[in-house]
């Protein structure tokens, strides 16, 4: 007979996370990636090509095509010569960056209207609601072409703009909640005791929201990553010769240079997949592990949907 | 096969005679069939007058005939040398080089609504006219203003008519332009306000057609038009559904003895639009389609296709070439572009080898080192600026750079078009300034806005928006064309010229070239534009790239395919299928 054993909540929730196969091979990924980023100087060091040399006599074949993997270039060279394993590991610095800022400001944006709106209610509420309508009707990607064409493009405007488009999910997630947790005891308790509003909102509803605030943000990082290689492969995001792998498939589709050097899109593409997959298994991992009795399914992360409006009766008033 | 006894003015006083050899004897023609181009964008233009590129200029090669037209050839001299189309032969100037009397062939027709109809002299002067109408005035026109006497002042006139197909239709049949004089139905004279020895070659634009009187009563390329449509080629429009397909069928009023350049093997011709260059690619190499309208072969494709050995890729030169613009009018840099030596240190810079590879290698490219792409009078080999293996001389360049008293570099601004291959030719470039010491910004541009917006705008350049810009340039015929490159872009008179980018001047130059077009002997015209182009490349506006080869290919069944320089294209009118 075994001793019964008194678990705190965080080691039942590192267990299950670790109970989670999927979930741990994609944080493994995720961990060597984020290494694959760190070393990017190591790598260029260590095979001796920078992202942005162009080797046109040993990278290019005398015709000007470029060369498949071999063992100079462990996966080839693209059409101007450079080395596709360096570009990658430079590559993965801008998306990683970028995914990773771009969600965490649209998180703090998104939790910040959230909140006010749901606590707050009333006009508040419909002047943020509307505001939030507002941002989800815009075509995204019209609207990030024509921004882009009149500001320049550069790495500010990229997460800038994919922040705006960003925030609104979590916003209207956080406000549903905040809805129900500000009827809650506890927070009629703050308030009888005379805490003010910052205080109840910071200190008793904040807390109560770490969890999906934690999984939408992990789950943000990709569409971050593919908003900003989408940008990219519009010759949009990332000014060339500096490294993206969005940019490095655009420059692979230009001029139908993949149906010859497959590695040229094989190699940005299954990294591009992987890591997105892995935020996003990752992201069910920590929902499953942080909130195992939660029926609540996350609104689907896509882009131009148009969720369906949840009034609750409360909201009406 | 067709004897053709030619007198020409382009090369010299010589009267050549012309055997024109029979379409390659490989195979017999084979007659019928229906022809699929593949294209991208629709044929935007049914009508002769307003702007033709190059690539509808192979749609009027089918459907509307000429003065003066060039042969569809595989020899690159025959392919840029003008022949009679309407005309029966090429005449010599006579007057000093200022009047050219042609002579109509007999059997040419419109396809008029009322049967088979000769085209007469008057169809040809209609067709001038029609140039300047107040509704859809042809660019074209701008060659002719000022050459041919009296078509300023009917276009002055022609300006104030209400832009209505009745009002038109009266000033057009109601006046006439002093120089072009219709003695009898099959002779036309032109008298010319000065000597050129290129007007031949402008003839053979196609906004220089004749028109038959019918089309005057519609709007200029309007619906109505297009419904109505009256061909002089030997095929017609039979029927057009926009974005989709333009359907072209044998006119039945064209006679084959009249026509010594077509000889409308094809029974039908369908141009297909809304295919990418991907799709139409594998189109032609499975044979689904036979051959491109708009699309150009895309390099790498080039270089696959040349490694597999394929011939059926081919090239044609029509003075195409690309160069970077160097903008000498912004204070960027406290207006260091103005000082020569940078600029001399940019031309030492940049690696035209580089270049040549992105673009599928020496067949299809050369290095450039003056202004006259290959394909055009004037070009000469002369290297002002002389590299290792045209790879640049980056140490040449820095010492320049530091003389000009910039030991540390530049940093310039580049904007780049988002459209095929210029993102990795920027690329290129920016490596090779780059080891020279100058560091270059790339700016990405779309397409849309690249010339539109940014480069045609002077503002941007007095504002330093660009200080570099990789740009390209066609002239409007291939052969005697260098007027069509000299005078657009490194002529400046005081008004801003659209493709002039930074009002780069010479009047040495201008005045060597205004001599080169006026003398009759075109040795002398030919060694004058050679210095012209020497004495501007050495002011360095601008840093010739390389020249371009127009890339053709086509599909298995398509026999015969010789190109038509006017258009970069196969001819249409001349290839058999053998399906």
């Amino acid at each position: 007979m075994s001793d019964v054993v008194q678990r705190g909540s965080f080691e039942l929730t590192l267990r299950r996370v670790l109970s989670d196969r999927a979930g741990m091979l994609s944080l493994a990924f995720i961990v060597v990636l984020a290494l694959f980023a760190i070393g990017a100087d190591a790598i260029a060091y260590l095979v001796g090509h920078s992202p942005v040399e162009q080797f046109r006599d040993t990278g290019l074949t005398p015709q000007g095509l470029p060369v498949p993997p071999s063992p100079e270039f462990l996966m080839g060279t693209d059409q101007l010569g450079r080395d596709v394993l360096v570009r990658l590991a430079y590559g993965a610095r801008v998306s990683l960056l970028i995914g990773v800022i771009a969600s965490l400001l649209a998180a703090c944006i998104g939790v910040t209207v959230g909140v006010l709106a749901g606590y707050f209610g009333g006009w508040v509420d419909v002047v943020l609601g509307r505001l939030m309508d507002f941002v989800m009707s815009i075509p995204v990607l019209l609207c990030m072409l024509s921004l882009v064409s009149v500001f320049g493009t550069s790495i500010p405007l990229s997460v800038s703009v994919i922040v705006f488009f960003s925030w609104t999910i979590m916003g209207r997630v956080i406000r549903g909640q905040v809805m129900s947790l500000r009827e809650r005891e506890f927070v009629m308790a703050s308030r009888t005791l005379g805490a003010g509003h910052l205080s109840i909102m910071v200190i008793d509803i904040l807390p109560n929201l770490s969890v999906p605030i934690i999984i939408y943000t992990t789950m943000m990082i990709p569409t971050s990553i593919i908003f900003e290689s989408t940008l990219s492969f519009l010759g949009l995001g990332i000014v060339p010769p500096a490294p993206s792998w969005g940019g490095m498939l655009s420059e692979a589709a230009n001029n139908s240079i993949y149906m010859f050097a497959w590695w040229l899109i094989l190699f940005p593409s299954v990294i591009l997949l992987l890591t997105t997959l892995s935020f996003n298994i990752l992201g069910d991992t920590l929902r499953d592990a942080l909130d195992p009795k939660a029926n609540f399914r996350p609104v689907k992360m896509r882009w131009r949907i148009w969720p369906k409006r949840s009034r609750s009766k409360g909201d009406a008033k | 096969m067709k004897r053709n006894l030619l007198a020409t003015t382009m090369l010299g006083a010589l009267a050549l005679q012309f055997a024109l050899p029979a379409s390659q004897a490989a195979a017999d023609p084979e007659t019928g069939g229906t022809l699929r181009i593949l294209g991208t964008a629709e044929v935007d233009r049914f009508d002769t007058v307003p702007p033709a590129t190059a690539v509808t200029g192979n749609f009027f090669r089918a459907v509307q005939r000429q003065l003066v037209s060039f042969k569809a050839s595989d020899d690159p001299d025959e392919q840029i040398q003008p022949f009679g189309d309407l005309a029966t032969d090429i005449p010599t100037p006579t007057d000093d080089g200022l009047t050219y009397t042609f002579t109509l062939r007999d059997g040419a027709n419109w396809d008029a609504p009322d049967g088979a109809r000769q085209i007469t002299s008057a169809d040809v002067a209609r067709g001038f006219k029609r140039m300047c109408n107040p509704s859809l005035p042809s660019p074209s026109i701008s060659f002719f203003d000022g050459l041919i006497e009296g078509v300023t002042e009917f276009c002055e006139g022609f300006a104030d008519i209400e832009p209505t197909p009745e009002a038109m239709k009266e000033y057009i049949e109601g006046n006439d332009i002093a120089g072009i004089e219709t003695p009898s139905d099959d002779t036309v004279i032109f008298r010319l306000t000065e000597a050129a020895n290129d007007f031949i070659y402008l003839l053979t634009l196609v906004p220089a057609s004749p028109a038959p009187i019918e089309v005057l009563d519609y709007q200029p390329d309007s619906p109505d038009y297009r419904e109505n449509y009256i061909a002089s080629g030997p095929y017609t429009v039979e029927s057009y559904v926009p974005d989709s397909v333009v359907h072209l069928v044998r006119n039945p009023a064209w006679e084959a003895e009249s026509d010594p350049l077509r000889n409308a093997y094809v029974d039908e011709i369908d141009v297909i639009a809304g295919v990418q260059a991907d799709a139409a690619m594998q189109q032609l190499q499975s044979g689904d389609g036979d051959m491109l309208y708009d699309i150009p072969v895309p390099p790498v494709t080039v270089q696959m296709l040349n490694m597999q050995g394929d011939d059926k890729i081919s090239a044609v030169a029509q003075g195409s070439s690309k160069m970077v613009w160097i903008n000498t009018v912004s204070d960027n840099n406290d207006g260091a572009l103005r000082n020569l030596k940078v600029r001399e240190a940019l031309a030492y810079a940049i690696d035209r080898a580089a270049v040549v590879q992105q673009f599928g290698g020496e067949e299809f490219a050369s290095p450039l080192h003056g202004i006259m792409p290959a394909g055009v009078v004037g070009h000469h080999e002369f290297n002002l600026f002389p590299t290792p293996d045209d790879k640049g001389d980056p140490e040449k360049a820095k010492a320049l750079l530091a003389e000009a008293g910039y030991p540390d570099g530049l940093t310039l601004k580049m904007p780049f078009r988002n459209l095929g291959s210029d993102p990795a030719v920027a690329q290129v470039i920016q490596a090779a300034f780059q080891e020279a010491g100058f560091t270059i910004e790339l700016i990405p541009t779309p397409a849309s806005d690249f010339y539109a917006r940014l480069i045609t705008n002077f503002e941007n350049a007095q504002n330093g928006v660009w200080d570099l810009v990789p740009s390209g340039w066609s002239p409007d015929w291939p052969g005697g064309a260098a007027r069509s490159i000299y005078t657009p872009q490194y002529t400046y008179d005081g008004t801003h010229g659209t493709f002039n980018f930074s009002d780069y001047n010479n009047p040495e130059a201008t005045e060597l070239a205004e001599q080169a077009l006026v003398t009759t002997d075109l040795e002398e015209s030919r060694e004058l534009w050679e210095q012209v182009d020497e004495m501007v490349t050495a002011d360095v506006p601008t840093i010739p790239l390389v020249s371009l080869q127009t890339v053709m290919y086509h599909g298995e069944d398509v026999e015969n395919f010789l190109p038509y320089a006017a258009g970069g294209q196969g001819d249409w009118t001349n290839v058999w299928l053998d399906r």
